[in-house]
């Protein structure tokens, strides 16, 4: 019904009507700003974890910050593909893909492949590949709605749905993200935020063994920002990961009863 | 599990996990037999089933729908495109459904389900053929600009009955739907009106009385395991894949018959069995109905 006359016509959203290039949402040297959701630079959205959401995989999880929402379904362990060399120590095999409504203008999440691979990385440090040998474990991520730090919130999540699924880990893995927006760090950056940044840096860690699985630094940095940025993201990955780990208790209380 | 022990059945020696996995169709003809199916359902009763609408901040209608543990997230995004020649005064509807490898363990990433088009192409025939939407209500401005409905369907978990949880999504997000009041500017673009915009602006919209769509007889559907003589419900995924024949009947608000598919399976139906199946999805249509209004209530209420 689409293929009206065999080609689908080209199409576009409307923009808004206001022309001029909206105002940046902070000046040059200022730093009384307020950010689009109004919060502190240094306060973080608040966080929903629930793990189960999907019950056909062998863990799951659902994950909220603000508007941006995501599952993560973990499969496995499971027979490796055919064409697998045998292999001592499990595989770990991940995808990021996107819906086509999660962006603003329809169907351009765009960095799935980037984020594929950047979401592997992030995890298989932590998971305990030699406890599922031959077999392979998978995670896949869907991004229901983008509304800014994405791979963060993913890898958390993919974290919370790998302790879901019984997957052996060294620790819970968190994920925290900050942007530079002139001379103010802000972290957990929205969407419009992430758009006007002037560099971003990303901790992926493990909060009880305080380890870094990743660190990713874009854009100019001093030394004395970097430091900032990353005490600032190792401080709030420990209270994620009380989040996380409240989530996980309250279900296995809840099956108790 | 309170069943008869015949003698000599292994099901007396055999844990009942076991004797599920190992001889999955005996194990659930004997629940047919005694009227009842694994998950404690009577035969003709369909799962319990909630709809959520505006699911998805970001889209202009949206709604998940939930049968049982199947669940499918539908959202609408509006776009603008110039309607073809032959009807300058209709819009255009574009419906998708995917199946993302998070739904199921069948799906793996770069080797698309292979249900996934054939419910896509079932969405958008039975949409069209139900005469539910008028395009000529999409028209902006004839001949110049229509809208480009963007209807995809995501399948978050499968379990079973895909294509009635699918359309259920798709129909409450399009009773969701808000059309956004939009103008014309002076390049002959279609812009966006700001909400809540003090200043008087140049340009009228042009759809100010067409910012909900008029839904005219919604299609509601009902998915049967044909086994037998045993006519099941709203199938779960154990059961679909044990017991082949199914029947999927379409009907209307007003019980009219939309569609009817019986894609082949080793069951040849009689005409007194796909009566038995259009009479549960009478009742059926009923049940969903209600749910698709309370829905729509709770929404008017915020």
């Amino acid at each position: 019904m689409a293929g009206k006359g065999g080609t689908t016509p080209t199409t576009y959203s409307p923009s808004p009507t206001t022309q001029k290039t909206k105002a940046l949402i902070f000046k040059e040297n200022d730093v009384d700003w307020v950010r689009p959701d109004g919060r502190d630079f240094h306060q973080c959205r608040p966080a929903f974890f629930r793990t189960g959401a999907v019950n056909a995989a062998s863990g799951s999880a659902y994950a909220e910050f603000g508007n941006t929402k995501v599952i993560v379904s973990v499969f496995g362990p499971r027979e490796s593909k055919k064409a697998m060399v045998y292999s001592d120590i499990g595989r770990l095999n991940c995808n990021v893909s996107y819906t086509t409504f999660a962006t603003p203008v329809r169907g351009q999440g765009s960095d799935e492949k980037e984020f594929t691979s950047m979401l592997h990385k992030a995890l298989e440090g932590a998971i305990m590949v030699e406890t599922f040998p031959k077999t392979t474990v998978d995670v896949f991520a869907l991004v229901l709605e983008s509304g800014g730090s994405d791979l963060p919130v993913v890898i958390s999540c993919a974290s919370l749905a790998l302790a879901d699924a019984g997957i052996m880990m060294y620790d819970l893995v968190t994920s925290v993200s900050v942007s530079c927006l002139g001379k103010n760090l802000v972290i957990d950056p929205v969407l419009e935020e992430e758009s006007y940044q002037d560099g971003s840096l990303m901790i992926t860690c493990m909060p009880s063994r305080y380890e870094v699985t990743q660190l990713t630094v874009t854009g100019e940095w001093s030394t004395a920002k970097i430091n900032e940025g990353m005490q600032l993201c190792l401080d709030a990955s420990a209270k994620l990961v009380k989040i996380m780990r409240s989530c996980l208790k309250e279900v296995v209380t809840a099956s108790q009863d | 599990m309170g069943l008869p022990n015949d003698s000599g059945d292994l099901s007396s020696q055999m844990d009942v996990d076991a004797f599920r996995r190992l001889f999955p169709l005996r194990f659930h003809e004997r629940h047919i037999a005694e009227s009842i199916r694994p998950d404690a359902r009577p035969l003709g009763r369909a799962r319990d089933t909630t709809i959520a609408l505006g699911a998805v901040a970001s889209a202009n209608g949206s709604a998940l729908a939930k049968i049982g543990s199947t669940a499918m997230l539908a959202a609408i995004k509006m776009e603008v495109m110039s309607p073809s020649k032959d009807s300058p005064d209709e819009g255009c509807i574009a419906i998708d459904f995917h199946m993302p490898p998070i739904c199921s363990p069948i799906v793996r990433p770069g080797r698309p389900a292979e249900a996934a088009p054939v419910v896509s192409k079932q969405l958008s025939d039975t949409i069209s053929s139900s005469g539910m939407i008028d395009l000529k209500e999409l028209s902006l401005v004839s001949g110049k600009a229509a809208w480009m409905v963007y209807l995809d369907v995501y399948c978050l978990d499968a379990d079973g009955a895909l294509f009635d949880a699918a359309l259920l999504s798709a129909v409450a997000a399009l009773s969701h739907l808000h059309v956004p009041a939009v103008a014309l500017n002076d390049d002959g673009k279609i812009v966006l009106m700001a909400e809540d915009d003090g200043q008087k602006l140049a340009n009228a919209p042009v759809n100010k009385d067409k910012r909900k769509l008029t839904l005219r007889s919604i299609p509601y559907s009902l998915t049967c395991i044909l086994h037998k003589n045993y006519i099941l419900a709203d199938p779960t995924a154990e059961e679909e894949s044990i017991m082949e024949t199914l029947v999927t009947v379409v009907l209307d608000s007003s019980s009219q018959l939309i569609s009817l598919y019986k894609p082949g399976g080793p069951v040849l139906a009689y005409t007194s069995a796909i009566q038995d199946c259009v009479a549960l999805t009478r009742q059926r249509v009923k049940e969903l109905q209600a749910i698709l209004d309370e829905a729509n209530s709770g929404m008017e209420v915020d």
